[in-house]
């Protein structure tokens, strides 16, 4: 619950006088620093789920998550250099299309391993596959 | 740059659901949840990508991702068997330990974060109204109208396309051979021993340990082509 408290404060402070009608026009407005904190917050959920799941598959789903984030970090700064005039702001739309072409080829071989995990180890628990600890 | 209207509305409504999507997909029990709770969060994703002027890479969200990847995800959930935890008979979460150290690390790692996009960003849009003040801001007045006239067509995606292949054509072919490589790779990472067996490409004493534990993997026939 702290936690949760403590995000929303970082979230909506912000620098000079009349906090709350600031915070209400963010809301109302929401500009390239909200698209940035939903990606942030994304990016810290896919991290978590790397982190602490013990499911092989989940933990892939959460990479892709994780490259979900960054994408729309990409999006974002590409509409808001379109918005002052940058004549190659695309480039971020086009780093988009990349980073999908590469989330797909790493789902394809990293399910590829996992299957072969499968069928020598008999088990998807990451805590359970520990051939290389010493 | 700022949304308004229903715009921000749908931003707010997508934004909240795919992080709320994200967050089930990481607690969800069973692997089958996850999978879908992660393509409605993609989904929001791509709804977000249309707000901010991105319709191509909506497209390809939903197509690539939705429809490709996640299909992917579904069939091996279903090839290894994930019986165990839909019993709710096994711990989902690692040791302990290592979740409370990380969801730690997260926190900190998510404070940062926010810290650095409000400390900066306030620069970033004082810059960003010196130039708007400069540059006339395109609006949809010059736009082509739709057929039915109420909404008009954006340039978006011709600006895209044309973009890519001006800007980023060799890496677009080394994407092309990556993925091929990943095609292959992954074919072969998934091969079993019969369709090793038939293809003539295993080493003999380990041939001759699996036939000694299942027989019928002696009775594959050779392919007798690719022998040579």
């Amino acid at each position: 619950m702290t936690l949760l408290l403590s995000v929303f404060v970082l979230l909506f402070q912000e620098a000079g006088e009349g906090r709350l009608a600031q915070m209400a026009r963010g809301v109302k407005n929401p500009d390239l620093s909200k698209f940035l904190v939903i990606a942030a917050l994304l990016f810290i959920i896919g991290v978590a789920g790397v982190l602490t799941r013990r499911n092989i598959i989940v933990i892939f789903m959460s990479i892709e998550l994780i490259l979900n984030a960054a994408n729309l970090n990409f999006i974002a700064f590409s509409m808001h250099l379109q918005e002052t005039g940058n004549v190659n702001a695309i480039a971020g739309q086009i780093f988009t299309v990349f980073v999908i072409v590469v989330a797909a080829a790493e789902a394809a071989i990293g399910l590829g391993i996992v299957i072969a995990l499968y069928r020598n180890k008999e088990t998807i628990w990451v805590d359970e596959i520990d051939l290389l600890k010493w | 740059m700022t949304l308004s209207g229903w715009s921000a509305f749908f931003f707010w409504f997508f934004g909240l659901a795919a992080i709320f999507a994200g967050l089930l997909t990481v607690m969800a029990r069973n692997a089958v949840h996850s999978a879908l709770f992660l393509i409605s969060s993609l989904v929001s994703v791509a709804a977000l990508f249309i707000l901010a002027n991105a319709e191509f890479i909506a497209g390809v969200q939903i197509l690539v991702y939705v429809g490709g990847v996640m299909v992917l995800f579904l069939f091996v959930i279903m090839l290894v068997n994930v019986g165990a935890q839909e019993r709710g008979s096994e711990e989902i979460f690692n040791r302990p330990r290592q979740v409370t150290a990380s969801l730690i690390f997260c926190f900190l790692l998510v404070a940062g974060v926010l810290f650095a996009v409000n400390t900066g960003y306030q620069k970033l849009s004082d810059l960003r109204s010196q130039q708007a003040a400069n540059q006339p801001v395109a609006g949809n007045a010059r736009l082509r109208r739709g057929a039915t006239l109420t909404s008009s067509i954006t340039t978006q995606s011709e600006t895209f396309g044309a973009a890519l292949y001006r800007y980023g054509s060799l890496p677009f072919e080394i994407a092309s051979v990556l993925l091929l490589v990943a095609i292959i790779g992954s074919v072969m990472l998934a091969r079993t021993l019969k369709q090793e067996r038939s293809a003539d490409d295993v080493a003999p004493e380990v041939l001759a340990e699996e036939v000694r534990e299942h027989p019928e993997v002696a009775n594959v026939e050779v392919d007798s082509e690719s022998r040579s």
